[in-house]
């Protein structure tokens, strides 16, 4: 691997189509192009496709010449070039796929590429192929700060939707280093992360609808907020590196910004006693936002920037720890960490006094990768995650690594997150030293797949990696991985080369064999408290699992009212979501990896162990909601949460339907835009009233603050506080109970409510009358579900009919869930293309196609 | 003198500099042309991308791509404070632009521009040309009457500018004219605690009673003399002394801009002995754009083994006026109640890394209110004689500034370059938008003139 790709100079052919376009380099914007080169000739770019590209997108959004080609031969990994036959900048989803239907008539391989920051060389171009850029596509499109959720063109620079999303007191969470300059699409081709994803999770998690331009040049819209989804393709799509087509929009959620921060600094004499502060500070049930570690090299080059944070020069480690929330009780969590930082061996602890000192601190953390500019003239990231447990083993490895190989080693990396950042520093002149710079950065990928990590985190696979993808996938994974892509993209031309190996390489060529679960073993099977992670067999029940984690002070923050009696492989399979969903995520949020007993390719093991995994794509994904249809699920790894100290549910009733009540509607609108951002909201719907229940959670500081805040919001308003009663919160409610269907016959309503307000919802679902057994509403999600007594179709009821035609044309969106056969309702609303889609991915995941009625009773989406 | 090695190899020699770069790509979005064009060529990182290609041989100088998009770059320098690897950009521009004009030759306006304005004599024979005809307010007429078409850009532009350069309605009166109102108000006192401990905290910082030299500027004293006079007023106020020297000419920004790196260093060279010759502490510069080339002299002159070290104590000695007010204190003045737009000069704020000190002079106004504007960070579009040169593109950065200041809801806009302040005023009177610009130090000079600060020393 990681050989230089060389330069495909020589003479690159670009016709010169006169057309009355504007310039190129030829000459000024708004004049004539003069003087491009013409010839033509083997490997060039047909005339002709150019010729239509033009006609297409206009002149100056069609680059030929090769001089301008130039700047396009890499990203922000200049190992690898490889000059574009063109470069293509169109300014919206029509003209991109206008262009890119016809590139793949051509047989064109087509390449997406944001702003180039990407540190896997995903954005090179493949041999003879066309690079499509989204810089011109940077139109925020629409933010509603009720909602929370944005839409946005690819092109858009994750800071500046963060700014956008500042003036409504809202954030963007995922804060990848380079979010100054990367794109939105870019972070969804490589679901990025960043320092803040310790607490909030990466990109995937944020994204709820995505606008792609697929295959064949088709638009496909998938997901999205207003829309009830079958099988997760926005989760599957996130992430695909580009070689599942290109996002063009992209909708997002947005979360209420933190309305206080505590950063601290704590400075180490080395890397080992930096990594067991983590570990005692995650083990002690503190979340920080985020905790960042720096060696010493890191700490020389930063210091020596325009960005010196005022890290002392002389320590051996420093860790960045922050601490968000209400202010109640963040104080003592710093203080916590900080007597945690001083125990493992601390020779200092600062807390920054004021914002400015914030930013000098992280600014020096978000630059430390230029930075290094200053230093060296070449520098390799390498980029891994290991279970945080091994932290200070790992680190004292690849200290030997650098120390057997003779390179210049240095290391900054989310540590709460395990996830690692080792810097080789070389000179690529040097043929030696790019030799044991390529030695060294294996030796490393080596020793965490064997901590049981993985070989990216958050930086992608691209070219630098895929010849590490057999370290940590078998064969047969990869060939899913494989069949999957060819579902997305039969003609595979999107960014060919890119994630998976061209062929199996040394490494291991057997299986990563799934370690036999056995049938009926209702043992929790591996739960690692330090790393908040557990591995659980599919048939454990729920509760099982939950008593085994609540006994260790943690939990699984997934609460869904219907879940009662349920096993691991139930909730996964069907991934019900309750009122924690909007703060927590759903289950695609909290899952890690998974094993599938697929019908047509035996036992699969998806995903990993660790927080942060991009190597490959994420089809672990699409398991939660798959409803049997990839296979039995047979063992899941989930993310876990630390138990909160404290527990508070304030409840004040309001009248049901709400038409007619425009002080009701007012209240629950100051609610969801309070600062205070409880655990849920929901509103409860009975016969004659409804009900508010608000579930705060934290630290008994925070809780008893954040509910004073609210009471005064509410008139009338119950408090009920205690400890926290971990999971199964919702179930041992008498909501819970009218929705836990003991008939697995009755469906569950899921309405999105799209453009239709809160009132008219109501009042459809009012006018069901008496098929309706319970039914809650969440407010920040804009999402009701309903329970209904009776099996049905909605043909049978015009209500219902008349609830969904409604809702529909407000451009919501209603689906039934059923327990048993598990499938959906009829006239589920989708466009043939993503059902296609769905069926395509299916057979690819389960390794048979899949002709309609499966045997088991379950479709495949139609 | 000796032969200086590296002048006239642009880039050749320059592969450090240009190692420098990661290619992280944080720059980009910093870049002006880059957010209007998202070409990657267009980007300094893709600029320096394609300096490396030519300096290591892989594309000609002479090569379209290399040509148009060197010759695109504003100069504005936005790149340099947001890289994390300290790309020196400036410096490498002049570079490319030596290696681009060695290649290609100059365009027509960049050489007319240097011809004027590059010798003593016929830059103050234009600048009183110019001060002629503004005075018949031609220039004025002429940029509200021409139509915007093709063939008329260059007199319209060019008409408009000369037309911007006269004085703001708040600062008319500031050398004689009316007497203002309130003579015998109480002047505030700048605390000479304050003063002391600047003074103190900062041992090579200039001080009360330092000896300044100024640099006269070419455009600055043919057509904005007045600022030059504003100068002088404020700094005895503040209790520096003004040397006078002969003036050695034009600091040589224009010719390093256009690549004429020779002429630049033969400038250079000039100002430095100049200095030289003189007791003065500090030279003070009242354009930021001269400024920013006479603190980029040591670099200018880094392989002149006789010139080196003589560039490095000169370029210690480089102070923005504003500066040099601002570590005085400065003195307070007579109310001016205006809410002024400040506009950073790209060469000020990124080349100079000059951000507080132009605030302080503006607050050293009482009365005074600063409004935030859109993007004030981002460049104006002047960038020297980019608006004839690239009329579309300039014409859209010009445009965006122009708005997001009309939109502030100044009375004034202030900005500490003559580019900046013909640039601005010239788009916004294009624009149909009566709104003055002036120099910061002009309002400071009119608030000591309203306080009678001026009186009482006459």
């Amino acid at each position: 691997m990681s050989r230089d790709m060389g330069d495909r100079r020589g003479p690159l052919e670009a016709p010169a189509p006169s057309i009355d376009g504007v310039g190129g380099s030829g000459g000024e914007v708004g004049r004539p192009n003069r003087a491009t080169p013409t010839a033509t000739g083997e490997g060039g770019l047909p005339v002709a496709v150019a010729a239509r590209l033009v006609e297409a997108l206009g002149r100056e959004a069609v680059i030929l010449e090769p001089g301008r080609l130039l700047t396009y031969e890499s990203d922000a990994l200049p190992r690898f070039r490889r000059l574009p036959l063109a470069v293509l900048l169109p300014r919206d989803t029509a003209e991109t796929a206008a262009a890119v239907r016809i590139l793949i008539e051509a047989g064109v391989p087509v390449t997406p590429r944001g702003a180039g920051t990407g540190l896997s060389g995903g954005a090179v171009a493949a041999e003879g192929g066309v690079v499509v850029g989204t810089s011109r596509m940077t139109r925020i499109l629409s933010l509603d700060p009720l909602r929370r959720v944005a839409r946005v063109q690819a092109g858009v620079v994750n800071a500046d939707l963060g700014r956008a999303a500042a003036e409504h007191g809202l954030h963007y969470a995922p804060d990848p280093s380079s979010q100054s300059a990367c794109t939105l699409g870019g972070n969804v081709g490589e679901n990025a992360g960043g320092p803040h994803c310790l607490k909030y999770g990466v990109t995937t998690r944020y994204v709820s609808g995505l606008t792609v331009v697929g295959g064949r040049g088709e638009i496909l819209e998938l997901g999205g907020a207003d829309r009830v989804e079958d099988l997760d393709l926005t989760g599957l799509f996130v992430g695909s590196e580009g070689r599942f087509g290109l996002a063009t929009e992209i909708e997002v959620r947005l979360m209420p910004r933190p309305r206080a921060v505590r950063t601290l600094l704590a400075v180490f004499d080395g890397m080992e006693a930096a990594g067991s502060a983590v570990s005692m500070i995650i083990a002690r049930g503190l979340l920080p936002a985020a905790l960042e570690m720096m060696d010493r090299g890191s700490i020389e080059a930063v210091e020596a920037s325009v960005f010196a944070a005022g890290y002392p020069t002389d320590a051996g480690a420093v860790l960045v720890v922050e601490f968000d929330g209400t202010e109640a009780g963040l104080d003592a969590e710093a203080e916590l960490a900080e007597a945690l930082c001083l125990d493992a061996g601390a020779s200092l602890v600062r807390r920054a006094r004021s914002e400015s000192e914030r930013e000098a601190l992280w600014r020096g953390r978000k630059k430390a990768y230029g930075a290094f500019g200053r230093i060296t003239p070449d520098l390799m990231v390498q980029d891994a995650t290991v279970p945080r447990s091994t932290l200070p083993r790992v680190l004292r490895e690849i200290v030997e690594i650098g120390e057997r190989h003779g390179v210049r080693l240095a290391n900054v990396f989310h540590a709460g997150d395990g996830n690692l950042h080792p810097k080789i520093l070389f000179d690529r002149r040097v043929p030696e030293q790019v030799e044991r710079m390529e030695r060294a950065s294996k030796a490393i990928m080596e020793v965490c797949v064997r901590a049981g990590g993985t070989i990216t985190g958050e930086h992608g696979v691209g070219l630098d990696k895929r010849a590490y993808m057999p370290l940590v996938h078998g064969p047969r994974e990869l060939e899913v991985m494989g069949a999957v892509q060819r579902a997305f993209d039969p003609a595979a031309l999107w960014n060919p080369g890119k994630v998976l190996p061209d062929e199996p390489e040394d490494g291991p060529a057997e299986d990563r064999a799934p370690e036999p679960v056995r049938r009926g073993d209702l043992q929790v099977l591996e739960h690692s408290v330090e790393d908040l992670t557990v591995r659980v067999g599919g048939e454990v029940p729920l509760t099982r699992l939950e008593e085994a984690l609540g006994a260790a002070g943690q939990w699984l923050p997934l609460d869904a009212p219907d879940i009662d009696g349920w096993t691991v492989a139930d909730v996964v399979g069907r991934a019900p979501w309750g009122p924690l969903a909007p703060t927590f995520g759903r289950i695609r949020d909290l899952i890690l990896g998974a094993v599938v007993d697929t019908p047509g390719r035996g036992p699969l093991r998806l995903g990993g162990r660790v927080m942060k995994n991009v190597a490959g794509f994420d089809l672990v994904r699409a398991v939660p909601g798959s409803r049997g249809r990839f296979g039995a699920i047979r063992e899941v790894v989930f993310r876990l949460m630390p138990l909160p100290g404290a527990h508070a549910v304030l409840t004040t009733d309001l009248p049901f339907p709400l038409d007619g009540h425009a002080e009701a509607v007012e209240l629950l609108r100051r609610l969801v835009t309070h600062p205070v951002q409880p655990a849920s909201l929901v509103r409860e719907l009975g016969p004659t009233g409804s009900r508010i229940r608000i579930r705060i959670l934290g630290s008994p500081a925070s809780v008893a603050s954040e509910c004073a805040e609210l009471r005064g919001l509410l008139r009338e308003a119950s408090t009920w506080e205690g400890p926290a009663p971990g999971s199964g919160f919702w179930r041992r409610d008498p909501l819970g109970e009218a929705l836990a269907s003991e008939d697995p016959e009755r469906p569950v309503l899921e309405i999105r409510g799209g453009g239709a307000d809160v009132p008219e919802v109501d009042a459809g679902i009012a006018d069901l009358g008496p098929i309706v057994v319970g039914a809650y509403h969440l407010p920040l999600w804009h999402v009701w579900r309903v329970q209904l007594g009776v099996p049905s179709d909605w043909a049978d009821h015009p209500e219902l009919s008349s609830l969904v035609d409604r809702i529909r044309s407000a451009g919501g969106d209603v689906g039934f869930h059923r327990a048993a056969p598990a499938a959906w309702g009829p006239d589920r609303r989708v466009a043939a293309e993503v059902a296609a889609l769905e069926g395509r991915v299916v057979a690819a995941v389960a390794g048979r196609e899949v002709d309609g009625a499966r045997p088991d009773g379950t479709g495949a989406g139609r | 003198m000796s032969v200086p090695t590296g002048s006239g190899h642009g880039l050749l020699g320059q592969e450090e500099r240009l190692m420098a770069c990661v290619h992280c790509g944080f720059c980009l979005p910093a870049c002006p042309t880059y957010r209007v064009l998202g070409d990657e060529a267009d980007s300094p990182r893709g600029r320096l991308h394609l300096m490396r290609a030519v300096s290591e041989g892989r594309l000609p100088a002479s090569d379209p791509a290399f040509q148009t998009h060197i010759d695109r770059c504003l100069g504005c320098r936005a790149c340099e404070p947001v890289c994390p690897s300290g790309v020196q950009y400036g410096v490498l521009l002049e570079h490319a632009r030596e290696t681009a004009r060695e290649a290609r030759g100059s365009g027509p306006a960049t050489r007319g521009l240097l011809a004027v304005f590059g010798r003593r004599w016929s830059s103050r024979l234009a600048g009183g040309l110019g001060r002629l005809l503004r005075a018949t307010r031609l220039p004025a007429l002429l940029a509200r009457v021409l139509p915007d078409v093709a063939g008329l850009h260059a007199i319209r532009t060019g008409m408009a500018m000369l037309a911007a350069s006269a004085p703001g309605r708040s600062v008319r009166n500031a050398s004689g004219g009316e007497p203002a109102g309130a003579l015998d108000r109480p002047v505030p006192e700048a605390g000479p605690e304050g003063a002391s401990d600047l003074a103190s905290a900062a041992v090579a910082g200039p001080t009360t009673g330092d000896r300044v030299a100024l640099l006269p500027g070419c455009v600055q004293a043919g057509l904005f003399g007045r600022v030059g006079e504003a100068v002088r007023r404020t700094l005895a106020v503040n209790g520096y002394q003004v040397v006078e020297r002969p003036d050695p000419g034009c600091c040589g920004a224009l010719h390093a801009h256009a690549g004429e790196l020779s002429a630049a260093r033969d400038a250079a060279r000039r100002h430095i002995a100049a200095l030289e010759a003189t007791d003065a502490d500090w030279v003070g510069v009242d354009a930021a754009g001269c400024g920013a080339a006479m603190k980029g002299y040591d670099a200018l002159l880094e392989d002149d083994p006789e010139w080196r070290d003589r560039a490095a104590a000169f370029v210690s000695r480089v102070r923005d006026v504003t500066e040099l007010l601002a570590a005085a204190g400065p003195r307070a003045g007579a109310s001016l109640e205006m809410a002024v737009a400040y506009d950073p000069p790209c060469h000020l704020l990124h080349a100079q890394g000059v951000r507080e000190a132009p605030l302080r002079v503006l607050d050293a106004v009482p009365g005074v209110r600063r409004v935030p504007v859109e993007n004030a960070e981002g460049c104006c579009g002047g960038a020297g004689v980019y608006g004839l040169t690239h009329r579309e593109l300039g014409g859209v950065i010009g445009r965006a500034k122009a708005k997001a200041l009309s939109a502030s809801g100044a009375d004034a806009v202030a900005t500490g370059n003559p580019g900046c302040m013909m640039q601005i005023r010239a788009t916004l009177l294009l624009e149909g938008v009566d709104l003055e610009v002036v120099h910061p130090v002009e309002l400071l000079d009119e608030s000591y003139r309203r306080a009678g600060l001026y009186d009482e020393r006459e």
